[in-house]
C-alpha cells in the first residue's frame, strides 16, 4: 500500500505513516525491545533450524559409555547425560521440534482468529455477536486445559500438539484483531471504497487487513512465545509427540530425576526454553513499539 | 433491588456461557472416535467377551448417539454427580469434591503471591521511571514471564530435596485442618512457583497503568497543590490504576489454573490437576470433561466477581 493511500485514514495512519517512511523494520530496529527481539530470534531459528536438518555437533541419539554424565566442556558445551549423549545436540534437536509445534499451531490460530476477527468486526450484528459469544465461551477454559482436553481426543504427535495448542490462543487472536477491525469499518477510506463500489473481499483483503497488520504481527509473535511454553508444559506432562521425537519439554522432564548430579542436564534444555520465550516476548514488543508511536522506546 | 438484579443477570450469563462452554468440551473431545471402553479396560479387554463390551458400553453411554451422551452429561452435572469417572469408577462429584479443596488453597496463595510480587515490583517500577528501580522490575517481568513453571517447579523440587533435605511434600498430603504447618509447607512452594508467572504479567499492567495515570493531568494537579507523596502514590495513581491490575489478575487466573496441572504432578499434589491428568492417561472423557468444566467455571465465577468490583473501586464505572 502506498503512502499516499494510508495518509486519509483517521487515527491507525499516524502509526502506519511512520512505518512508511524507512520501512517497518526500520521502525522495529529503531525499538530496543525490537533489537534484541530480532538478535534473540534469529539464533533461535538457525539454531532450531540446525536441529532439523541434523545439523549438530554429535548426532543426538548416540550413546557413548565412555562420555557418560561429563559436566560442561569445549567439546560438550552443555555436558552429556547418563547414556553419554550430548545435551547440546539433544538440545538443538529438541528445540527444531518445539519450534515446529509452535508455528504450526500459531498459523492454526493465527489464520482462524484473524479470519474470526475480521468476520466479525466487519459484518453485522448478529455474526458478531455470535462469533463473539462463542469467543467468550472458548475463553473461559484455561488454554492449557484446552490444549489437554484436545491431547485427550487427538493422542498424541506433532500436529496433533500443535492443534491442540493453536486452538487455545485462536479466541485471543479474535478478540485482538476484531476491535481495529470496527474502527476501520467506518474510517473514511473504507467508506469511500465502499462509495466506490469495491467489492467486499477486496475491502477486506487490500484495505482492512493490511491495516491490522501490526497489530496481527505482534499478536504472532507473543503467541509464539505462549506455544513454546504451553508445548514445552505438554512434554513435560508426557503428552508430546511420542518417542523417539523428543522436544525441549521431553529433555527438561527426562533430567529431572538425574539433575541432583548432573545440573547440567537440566540446565541446557530450561536455559534454551526460557531465551526462546524472552526472545519472541522481546520481538513483540518492538513490534508493538514500532507500530504505535506512543509506546516507543529508544 | 437494583443489585439483585444485576447478579440475578450476571448469573444467567454465566449459566448460558457454561452451557456454550460444556458443548465445546464435549464436541472436542468427540472429535476422535476414541473407544472409552477398550481404553479404560486396558490389557484386561481381551478377555472381555463380546456380551460384556456391549454391556459395558450400554453401561457407561457409550454406545448412544453423540446427542443423546451430551444430554445424559448434562443430567449429570444438572443433578450434580457430573458423571461417572470410567478409570477411577467413582462418581466425578465425589472425586472432585476430595480434589478440589487442594486446588483452590493452592491457587488462593498462588493468587495472593503473585498480585503481591505483581503491584509491588509494577508500582515500584513505575515511580522510578527509568532508574535503576525500574530495570529490576522490567527484568523480574521479562524473567518471570519466560521461565516455565515446570522448569522452576522442577529445580526447586531438586535443589531442595538433594542440597538441603527438606522436601515437605514427600510426606503424604495433609489436608489444612489435619495439620496446617505441614499442609502450609506443602503449599507455599508449589504456590510460590505458580506466582511468578502471574506476578510478572500484573507486573506489566501495574506499571503500564500507573505510568499512564501519572502522566494525566489530575495527577499533576495533585501534585501542584501539594499533595503528601504517600497519599499521591496511594489515592491518586494506584486506586486509578486499580481496575486495570484487576482485569488482568482475573484473566491470569486462566494461566493459574493451567499451571496448577503441571505443578500438582512435580509436588504429588492431590488436587484437580492430578485428577485431569490421571483422567488424560486412561482417555476417561467423563472425568476429563467434568473436570474441564470445572475448572471453567472457576474461571468465569471468579471474574464475574472482579466485574462486580468495578463500581465499588471506581465510582465513574457506576450506573445511574
Amino acid at each position: 500500500m502506498s503512502v499516499s493511500d494510508v495518509s486519509a485514514v483517521g487515527a491507525p495512519v499516524a502509526a502506519e505513516d511512520v512505518v512508511g517512511h524507512r520501512g517497518w523494520f526500520g521502525a522495529l530496529w529503531r525499538s530496543r525491545n525490537g533489537r534484541i527481539g530480532v538478535v534473540i530470534v534469529i539464533v533461535v531459528v538457525v539454531a532450531g533450524l540446525l536441529g532439523i536438518w541434523g545439523v549438530t555437533p554429535y548426532s543426538p541419539d548416540t550413546q557413548d559409555p565412555g562420555a557418560v554424565l561429563q559436566g560442561i566442556s569445549w567439546s560438550h558445551l552443555m555436558g552429556t547425560d547418563q547414556f553419554g549423549r550430548d545435551v547440546f545436540s539433544g538440545t538443538l534437536q529438541g528445540l527444531g521440534v518445539s519450534l515446529e509445534i509452535a508455528f504450526l499451531s500459531v498459523v492454526i490460530a493465527g489464520v482462524i482468529g484473524t479470519i474470526g476477527g475480521i468476520i466479525a468486526g466487519f459484518l453485522g450484528k448478529w455474526t458478531s455477536a455470535a462469533i463473539m459469544r462463542v469467543t467468550d465461551m472458548m475463553f473461559a477454559i484455561p488454554t492449557v486445559l484446552f490444549a489437554l482436553a484436545i491431547v485427550t481426543a487427538l493422542g498424541p504427535g506433532i500436529v496433533d500438539s500443535s492443534i491442540a495448542i493453536g486452538v487455545g490462543w485462536i479466541p485471543i487472536f479474535v478478540r485482538v484483531v476484531r476491535s481495529p477491525v470496527l474502527a476501520l469499518r467506518e474510517s473514511d477510506f473504507v467508506r469511500a471504497g465502499r462509495v466506490l463500489g469495491f467489492s467486499r473481499p477486496r475491502l477486506l483483503w487490500r484495505h482492512i487487513l493490511p491495516n491490522v497488520a501490526g497489530v496481527i504481527a505482534v499478536q504472532t509473535s507473543l503467541a509464539l512465545a505462549w506455544a513454546i511454553l504451553a508445548e514445552a508444559g505438554l512434554s513435560f506432562l508426557g503428552l508430546g509427540p511420542p518417542p523417539p521425537t523428543q522436544s525441549l519439554g521431553d529433555m527438561v522432564n527426562n533430567s529431572s530425576s538425574l539433575a541432583s548430579v548432573a545440573w547440567w542436564t537440566l540446565v541446557g534444555p530450561s536455559l534454551v526454553i526460557v531465551i526462546a520465550v524472552i526472545g519472541f516476548n522481546f520481538l513483540g514488543d518492538g513490534l508493538r513499539d514500532a507500530s504505535d508511536p506512543r509506546t516507543r522506546t529508544r | 433491588m437494583n443489585v439483585v438484579l444485576a447478579i440475578g443477570w450476571r448469573i444467567l450469563n454465566i449459566i448460558i456461557t457454561l452451557l456454550g462452554v460444556s458443548v465445546i468440551i464435549f464436541v472436542v473431545l468427540r472429535l476422535l472416535p476414541g473407544n472409552a471402553v477398550s481404553a479404560s479396560m486396558g490389557v484386561s479387554e481381551g478377555l472381555l467377551s463380546h456380551a460384556q463390551i456391549v454391556a459395558l458400553n450400554q453401561y457407561y453411554g457409550i454406545g448412544q448417539p453423540a446427542i443423546e451422551q451430551y444430554f445424559s452429561w448434562l443430567h449429570a452435572i444438572v443433578t450434580g454427580n457430573l458423571g461417572v469417572s470410567l478409570s477411577l469408577r467413582s462418581s466425578v462429584s465425589h472425586l472432585v469434591g476430595a480434589d478440589l479443596p487442594v486446588t483452590l488453597e493452592l491457587a488462593f496463595f498462588a493468587m495472593i503471591m503473585g498480585v503481591t510480587i505483581g503491584v509491588g515490583f509494577g508500582m515500584w517500577s513505575a515511580l522510578h521511571p527509568g532508574k535503576w528501580q525500574d530495570g529490576v522490575g522490567q527484568a523480574v517481568s521479562v524473567v518471570g514471564l519466560a521461565i516455565p513453571t515446570f522448569v522452576l517447579g522442577t529445580v526447586l523440587v531438586v535443589y531442595m530435596s538433594s542440597k538441603l533435605h527438606y522436601f515437605p511434600s514427600s510426606n503424604t498430603f495433609v489436608g489444612f485442618f489435619t495439620n496446617p504447618w505441614l499442609n502450609f509447607q506443602q503449599i507455599i512452594f508449589p504456590a510460590f512457583v505458580l506466582s511468578l508467572g502471574i506476578g510478572a504479567a500484573i507486573l506489566r499492567t501495574t506499571r503500564g497503568a500507573v505510568l499512564e495515570v501519572s502522566s494525566l493531568n489530575f495527577a499533576r494537579t495533585a501534585l501542584g497543590k501539594g499533595v503528601s507523596r504517600r497519599a499521591f502514590i496511594w489515592r491518586h495513581l494506584f486506586l486509578n490504576s486499580l481496575t486495570s491490575v484487576l482485569t488482568m489478575s482475573g484473566i491470569q487466573l486462566g494461566y493459574l489454573l493451567g499451571g496448577t496441572v503441571i505443578i500438582e504432578q512435580i509436588f504429588v499434589l492431590p488436587g484437580m490437576g492430578s485428577l485431569l491428568i490421571t483422567g488424560i492417561k486412561n482417555q476417561d472423557y467423563p472425568l476429563v470433561q467434568s473436570v474441564t468444566l470445572v475448572f471453567a467455571a472457576g474461571f468465569v465465577i471468579v471474574n464475574m466477581f472482579v466485574d462486580l468490583l468495578y463500581p465499588v473501586i471506581d465510582p465513574r464505572t457506576r450506573k445511574r
